[in-house]
């Protein structure tokens, strides 16, 4: 766990969550569940000698109870601590004696954990995953270093940093009611009060069979993983208690929202967050395709534009939030130096503006349409990542063939349907725009 | 009879291990048994470890291709390394990274706008570096996206407009870095461990950047980018007939050339422990970094022995990373790295930190440092990094890259042809004696740079102790070291407050044309919360002042002087006031048309306390003491005179951008900080000498 990095999406490495399709190169696979409820994928490419075991919790920030922000990602940190069979500090070492790497991550919807291993230790790495589903064990002294740990985390990534605040200020604007208004990382506060008990309660609700996807790829043989994962899992008893999956949708906005933030900084940076429909729907894939018009690649509108041709801005993206809820079109930027935020915003809303009004020419779709290819064909190129995807699809759609047929969903968006999700949703009033700026030269 | 039997089997079965019992359950074919989970699994027979194939060839001119092939993705990816020897660059640091960037910004046959247009039509991506390039794409468009390529590499057209926005960029990168810790860390840890004069240890600065031209880029581009110290690496999707028929229609035409090549001299150890500190005073965390040179280079027998022992140190979540993380929980993560090089290697810890424990954490470091060195690593701890290290190559060997790195290094750096297919060999005979060897000769627990960006007034008592007899030493972000005592510098002899305010008065215009004001309107704006609020500021001679602050035909707020009265009215709510006392004394000076003319008739006392820097920029500082005892700093700009910040009980307030206005200068951007806000004033419109009325001064 070099970084049991809570997946916030960070501005600058935020990459579209794309999956591929290609007839040149179809994941097969298989998937099943076992009685007490878990999903069960596996996926076999005996190209190299490795296996990914990925286990995927369908909970995150998004069942967090106000009191207790960044609960799941705590809880995270949690689950190396051991189990019955394993003691403390013992599951890194294990996991590295067999020559395996491990990390794991927590975002809004979900918790993910992976194992990556020699694909002869496989067995290994089925007990070591079912050992803290069955019976994970904690104790207050593991509770206490990891509440340290976490402060650190927290203050190395988000509050030592430039912009840090960024992803928390945008979700508590733009969320009054819906459970996306915290981050992950939590507060500070939240830290500090969880309980050991509290944590228990919170694997008997979620960690359980039932709310898990076991999601394996890479060398593995189809009929003997089936009687491993039955070996190690069949046993595991079903949750007895209710899975909270919140239900509450957030009120439109009615009106613009702006803030402006002081930080340690030297250069403004603008953002801009819009409300959009929910990862999987028609406009989602159109608005994605939008963000890709807009700002990927040396061409894109923005980046022509606005850092190349007026130079107003160091950087300038913008970045589809798919999340399981409806989720946020981003757009950020940092001005280039002397520049005013007020005028790389207006910039870019004339950028948007240009997409409102104007129709895109034949060239720049077919070259839309050629980069959303591109990252389809080259996205599964690793055993962990073709399990992730292959988990997420069936947690999130219930479909994880999409992981070879999702491109076409994107090959029907139409040029109209770019510019009409431009019209609907990248409105004045569905957003919010937060100007950071720097706190010295007050 | 019978029944003995079954007892007997009875008694055979429950006395078993429980691991048979498991198995002769499971060969029975039912799984009602439970599961022995405290047995943890065997590993499966171990898989072979294939390295993988690659085909390599060289061009006429010299350029090294090496080939890939794997057809899992219908991609071709191609990395070029160009290996000549890093040059110091002194006052143009920057000459190599500005090279790399400009190539990607057109050719002698297309612009910028073209190649990008180009290059995303296909989907491709394609970038360039101060050492070649890297570029790939889908195997339909490869032709397409290799004559691009070839074009970027050999035609490039050092555009001066295109170089004027990379410096542009350059310059704003820099100033968003100043205040990210790691990039600090990082600045200045080169500059204190390889020496200024080293290539490694030189960063580009906001003036070298300004003394960096297109031609600097394309002279160095002519001197070192060359065929003969190339190495190409194409993986993916295309078999070596391909390549090497690309390579040569595309990479032939390339033009050998003799290239400079002078090693730098090996930058020295630090005699013992020196401390550094980097200050950020809103520091919530203190990034740490210890590190010293070390000469290991590529080919040395001792790489791999070297690697196990810093694995045990700190190569993973291994001797720091549990004692300062899961024993102390004083960090997120605590890691060391050991690092070969072709010419100067590295040793260096980095971890982030609370401030409070900045002197445990270090103590812990340098004791694990001392561990290491003294006491033989056990053997389950030995083979406990030997297995992650063999678990992480075998892992790496998924990506096809890997196979064309190994290639490219075994030539690069003259190892023996079998060095990675004997790798895990070699690794596996590492033994806790050899370990033990190297960390005597590689951790160096009393030679570090102990590098702290952090609060300075929380840590630094903290850190004295490490820096031994010594002082600690402070560095600004630039690298440049200062006395934290003598910020302040001496004004030149023999200069007074009266002459730096006198030349405040010269550069605004000169007393003779500031005593023709006998009034003045300024009208400004500012932006809060989305809503433009205005202010208009009135003065009439002798001294009458009216400000109003609104929006639109709203007013908030209105402050009166008549030149013996002061009132504040609040039309939007709230009491209006009075002003009295120090208040009032305070406006009779503020409603003055040009009040640095007036100091003395005023009863202030200015003193001189030497040069301070304000935005990195020299200014005297002047304190001003008024009769009521009250003080203010103001700052004057060495160079230009102007008044640039002033700081009293009112808060700090910047002036820029000082504009003409009929033959006099005012400033047209002005920054006030009030509690936690930060207002930014836009000067519209200064006015001089229009007729204003009486009325306006009026309490009504």
């Amino acid at each position: 766990m070099k970084s049991k990095v809570t997946k916030v999406l960070f501005i600058f490495i935020a990459v579209l969550c794309f999956s591929a399709v290609n007839a040149q190169n179809k994941i097969d696979f298989v998937e099943y569940d076992l009685p007490n409820g878990l999903h069960v994928i596996l996926h076999k490419d005996n190209s190299t000698p490795i296996v990914a075991v990925t286990i995927s919790y369908h909970v995150g920030s998004k069942n967090e109870e106000p009191q207790r922000t960044g609960f799941t990602h705590f809880f995270e940190h949690l689950m190396f601590e051991g189990s019955e069979n394993i003691a403390r500090g013992e599951f890194d070492k294990i996991a590295m004696n067999a020559g395996a790497q491990l990390n794991a991550n927590t975002s809004f919807d979900r918790t993910f954990y992976y194992l990556l291993l020699p694909s002869n230790q496989l067995e290994l790495g089925l007990w070591m995953e079912s050992e803290r589903m069955l019976h994970l064990r904690i104790d207050s002294i593991g509770v206490e270093t990891q509440r340290s740990v976490i402060k650190e985390e927290r203050k190395q990534s988000y509050d030592n940093r430039p912009y840090g605040s960024l992803m928390e200020k945008i979700f508590s604007n733009a969320y009054t009611e819906h459970s996306y208004r915290w981050t992950p990382i939590g507060s500070a506060e939240s830290i500090n009060s969880a309980t050991l008990e509290e944590f228990m309660e919170f694997h008997s609700i979620y960690y359980v069979p039932n709310n898990a996807t076991l999601s394996i790829a890479g060398d593995i043989d189809y009929d003997q993983a089936k009687v491993l994962v039955e070996k190690y899992f069949s046993g595991i008893p079903k949750g007895k208690k209710e899975i909270k999956r919140p239900t509450i949708v957030e009120p439109a906005m009615t009106a613009e929202k702006r803030d402006t933030i002081y930080d340690n900084i030297q250069l403004p940076l603008v953002a801009q967050a819009y409300h959009i429909p929910a990862m999987g729907t028609p406009d989602h894939y159109a608005l994605s395709m939008l963000t890709t018009l807009l700002s990927e690649g040396e061409s894109s509108r923005f980046n022509k534009a606005i850092v190349d041709q007026q130079q107003k801005a160091l950087f300038v993206g913008a970045y589809p939030m798919a999340l399981e809820d409806p989720g946020l079109f981003m757009v950020f930027g940092i001005t280039n130096m002397g520049v005013q935020p007020e005028n790389l915003e207006e910039s870019i809303n004339k950028e948007i503006e240009r997409v409102q009004n104007e129709d895109l020419s034949d060239r720049e779709f077919e070259k839309l349409r050629n980069q959303i290819e591109v990252n389809f064909v080259t996205r599964n190129s690793t055993m962990a990542g073709i399990a992730e995807s292959l988990s997420d699809y069936h947690i999130y759609y219930k479909d994880a063939n999409l992981i070879n047929t999702e491109l076409q969903r994107f090959m029907n968006v139409t040029k109209d349907d770019i510019k009409r999700v431009a019209n609907q949703y990248l409105t004045k009033s569905n957003r919010v725009v937060l100007y950071y700026l720097p706190k010295q030269s007050m | 009879m019978k029944k003995n039997i079954l007892i007997a089997l009875f008694f055979a079965l429950i006395t078993l291990p429980p691991s048979l019992l498991a198995q002769s359950k499971k060969t029975s074919g039912k799984q009602t048994q439970e599961l022995d989970r405290s047995i943890r699994p065997q590993p499966g027979p171990a898989p072979v470890i294939n390295i993988g194939k690659y085909e390599s060839f060289t061009l006429d001119n010299g350029l090294q291709v090496f080939v890939v092939e794997n057809n899992k993705i219908p991609r071709v990816s191609y990395s070029l390394i160009i290996d000549y020897t890093p040059v110091a660059e002194g006052p143009l640091a920057g000459m190599a990274e500005l090279t790399g960037q400009i190539l990607r910004t057109g050719t002698t046959t297309m612009t910028k706008e073209q190649l990008d247009e180009e290059i995303d039509f296909i989907g491709a991506t394609l970038y360039t570096n101060s050492n070649g390039l890297y570029a790939s794409g889908l195997k339909k468009h490869n032709e397409k996206l290799m004559q691009l390529m070839s074009d970027v590499l050999l035609n490039p057209s050092f555009d001066t407009a295109e170089f004027e926005k990379i410096r542009t960029r350059n310059i704003s990168a820099l100033e968003a870095a100043k205040t990210e810790p790691s990039s600090i860390s990082e600045r200045v840890g080169k500059k204190l461990l390889y020496g200024e004069s080293h290539p490694y240890g030189e960063t580009m600065t906001e003036k070298s950047l300004k003394n960096l031209t297109a031609d600097h880029t394309r002279a160095f581009y002519s001197a070192f980018f060359k065929p003969q110290i190339s190495y190409m690496a194409i993986v993916g999707d295309i078999t070596v007939t391909e390549a090497k028929e690309l390579m040569n229609k595309y990479f032939g035409i390339w033009q050998k050339g003799e290239v400079v090549n002078n090693p730098p001299a090996d930058p020295k150890l630090p005699a013992s422990n020196t401390v550094v500190i980097v200050d950020r005073p809103d520091a919530v965390q203190t990034t740490l970094a210890l590190g010293y040179p070390v000469e290991l280079t590529y080919g040395s027998e001792d790489v791999i022995k070297a690697r196990v022992t810093n694995t045990i140190l700190g190569g993973g979540t291994f001797r720091l990373y549990e004692n300062l993380r899961e024993k102390n929980g004083f960090t997120y993560g605590a890691y060391s790295r050991l690092s070969a090089d072709k010419y100067i290697g590295k040793f260096g810890v980095q971890t982030e930190i609370r401030n409070t424990v900045t002197d445990s954490a270090i103590n812990e470091i340098l004791s694990e440092m001392k561990r290491l060195r003294e006491e033989t690593v056990p053997e389950d701890e030995l083979s406990l990094a030997k297995n992650y290290i063999s678990g992480g190559f075998a892992l790496s060997l998924e990506n096809p890259q890997t196979v064309a790195n190994f290639a490219i290094n075994t030539a690069r750096y003259d190892l023996p042809k079998d060095y990675y297919v004997n790798y895990l060999k070699n690794l596996s005979l590492v033994s806790a004696a050899d370990v033990k060897v190297m960390a005597e000769k590689y951790i160096l627990p009393n030679s570090n740079y102990i590098l702290a960006v952090g609060k300075a007034s929380e840590i630094k008592d903290r850190l004295k102790p490490f820096a031994g007899n010594k002082p600690i030493r402070y560095f600004d972000f630039e690298g440049n070291e200062y006395d934290p005592d003598k910020k302040v510098k001496e004004a030149p002899a023999g200069m007074t407050a009266e002459d730096v305010n006198n030349a405040y008065i010269n550069a605004i215009g000169g007393a003779k044309a500031l005593e023709k004001i006998k009034s003045q309107t300024i009208t400004a704006t500012t932006s809060m919360q989305g809503m433009t609020i205005g202010f208009d500021i009135y003065k009439k001679a002798p001294n009458k002042y009216m400000m109003k602050i609104g929006a639109g035909e709203m007013v908030f707020q209105k402050i009166v002087f008549n030149g013996t009265e002061g009132m504040i009215f609040s039309p939007m709510g709230g009491e209006n006031k009075k002003l009295e006392g120090d208040e009032l004394e305070e406006m009779k000076l503020e409603a003055q048309l040009v009040p640095e003319l007036k100091y003395k008739e005023s009863g202030i006392t200015l003193k001189l306390d030497g040069i301070e820097t304000v935005n990195s920029k020299d200014a005297y500082k002047v304190t001003y003491t008024k009769p009521s005892g009250k003080t203010s700093v103001r700052y004057f700009d060495t160079q230009s005179n102007l008044l640039v910040k002033e700081v009293s009980d009112q808060g700090t307030i910047e002036y820029n951008d000082y504009r003409e206005v009929e033959k006099l200068k005012f400033p047209f951007k002005i920054k006030q900080a009030m509690g936690p806000q930060m207002i930014e004033l836009d000067v519209l419109t200064v006015k001089i000498n229009d007729k204003l009325s009486d009325d306006l001064f009026v309490i009504e």
